[in-house]
């Protein structure tokens, strides 16, 4: 049964994110990779809560995979990051959770909607520095190769 | 050198990159790239989300100072990968300066029409399901209420109802759906089909750009998105809450069931 909710749940995301980036009008060369990026994201996100990890590292996880692959992409289709990183962290993204906090604030549930505002609060901050790290990662590597080539 | 041109190419530039939902430090960066190929003294650009300031200044000239108001901004990176290519291309000594503000005068507009993207939303609702625990009966009610959701949307643009408003109705739009099916199908978990059928019009790329402009040290920028974020939750989670008002499944102050 997990098994079956892992495979439906990756191959739910390529759709998604595939079809989310025909909405952000993603070129249409690059939707399956788009689609990959996101399939590989939401895996990852639900191997780690099948794991048992909580959603917060179970967001940075799969955001730091995100980042990587949208910078590998960028680079190897010679095409800017955003256009890879923007729909596939959208598995990740609290955008959901934004929505359950005004929610849960309209239904009455203040209690509720406090631990969603933690809780979306710091994936956004996971996000953030998922984010940072793997862009940090590839300028370290490009000043490397610069300075060997220049030698 | 033609300082006029290179000034026009670059707010072009600029100008398309912004309206395409660029981040400003982004826009900043290419417009400097661009004016820097004339090798001038001075070279100044202010990007905010709502305008762009230019000047370029060389002993030799009189200085040039643009001010460019940009009113509609959207997302569409196909544009944005396009201005970046353009301008990579130009940089690199491939193309002249004509042939660069020719190609980006004709960037185009939408690439893909109406009903993909409406299949598109369809597609972004189903697909969601899984991921927010659904199985393969979320999966079709989801798919129901994107459809409800694109056909709101649709008619919404037509009437060009504002932004924030066409975000409530399409939010009561799914709500309405999900709780229909809901009382057809009592097994189905309607909370999921909710959560993935809005999914569309979640505010996930305002976050993404929000943190990535508060990180690169772009606070104003970081600071509009966080606001629109917020703005966008509160008019869907408005109209979800609409929605079950109506049907009489949420009361005021009380629970939710």
């Amino acid at each position: 049964m997990n098994i079956i909710n892992l495979v439906l749940g990756t191959v739910g995301s390529f759709i998604a994110i595939a079809c989310f980036a025909v909405l952000l009008e993603c070129p249409k060369k690059h939707l399956p990779y788009a689609g990959i990026i996101g399939a590989v994201g939401g895996g990852v996100y639900l191997l780690c809560m099948e794991c048992e990890m909580g959603a917060v590292i179970a967001s940075f996880l799969s955001a730091l995979v995100i980042a990587f692959l949208s910078h590998t992409f960028a680079r190897v289709l010679y095409a800017p990051v955003t256009i890879f990183l923007i729909p596939g962290i959208l598995p990740t993204v609290p955008g959901a959770g934004m929505y359950r906090i005004v929610y849960y604030i309209m239904a009455g549930k203040n209690g509720t909607s406090a631990y969603y505002l933690v809780q979306t609060l710091e994936i956004a901050g996971m996000i953030a520095l998922a984010i940072f790290l793997v862009g940090t990662f590839f300028k370290v590597l490009k000043q490397i190769n610069w300075k060997v080539s220049n030698k | 050198m033609d300082y006029k041109l290179l000034m026009n190419t670059a707010v072009l530039a600029g100008v398309t990159m912004l309206k395409s939902g660029a981040e400003t430090y982004r826009v900043e960066e290419t417009i400097v790239r661009i004016l820097k190929t004339a090798n001038v003294e001075t070279v100044e650009t202010v990007v905010l989300t709502t305008g762009i300031f230019v000047t370029l200044d060389n002993p030799d000239m009189e200085n040039i100072s643009v001010i460019k108001r940009v009113e509609s901004r959207g997302t569409n990176l196909n544009r944005i990968g396009c201005v970046n290519s353009i301008s990579r291309r130009y940089c690199a000594g491939e193309m002249t300066l004509e042939e660069a503000y020719t190609e980006l005068k004709a960037i185009g507009g939408r690439q893909y029409r109406r009903v993909i993207y409406n299949l598109a939303t369809i597609g972004v609702c189903a697909g969601f399901a899984p991921l927010f625990g659904g199985s393969f009966p979320e999966i079709g009610g989801a798919a129901l209420a994107g459809v409800t959701l694109a056909l709101v949307t649709t008619i919404g643009k037509y009437l060009r109802i504002q932004g924030f408003l066409l975000n409530v109705f399409s939010a009561f739009g799914a709500a309405l759906t999900a709780i229909f099916l809901k009382s057809i199908f009592p097994g189905l978990h309607m909370d999921t089909v909710i959560i993935s059928s809005i999914m569309p019009i979640v505010p996930g790329v305002a976050i993404t750009y929000a943190i990535r402009d508060s990180l690169q040290g772009d606070y104003l920028a970081g600071a509009a998105r966080s606001m629109e974020a917020f703005m966008t939750a509160v008019a869907i989670a408005l109209g979800v809450g609409m929605g079950m008002a109506v049907t009489g499944i949420l009361q005021p102050g009380g629970g939710l069931f």
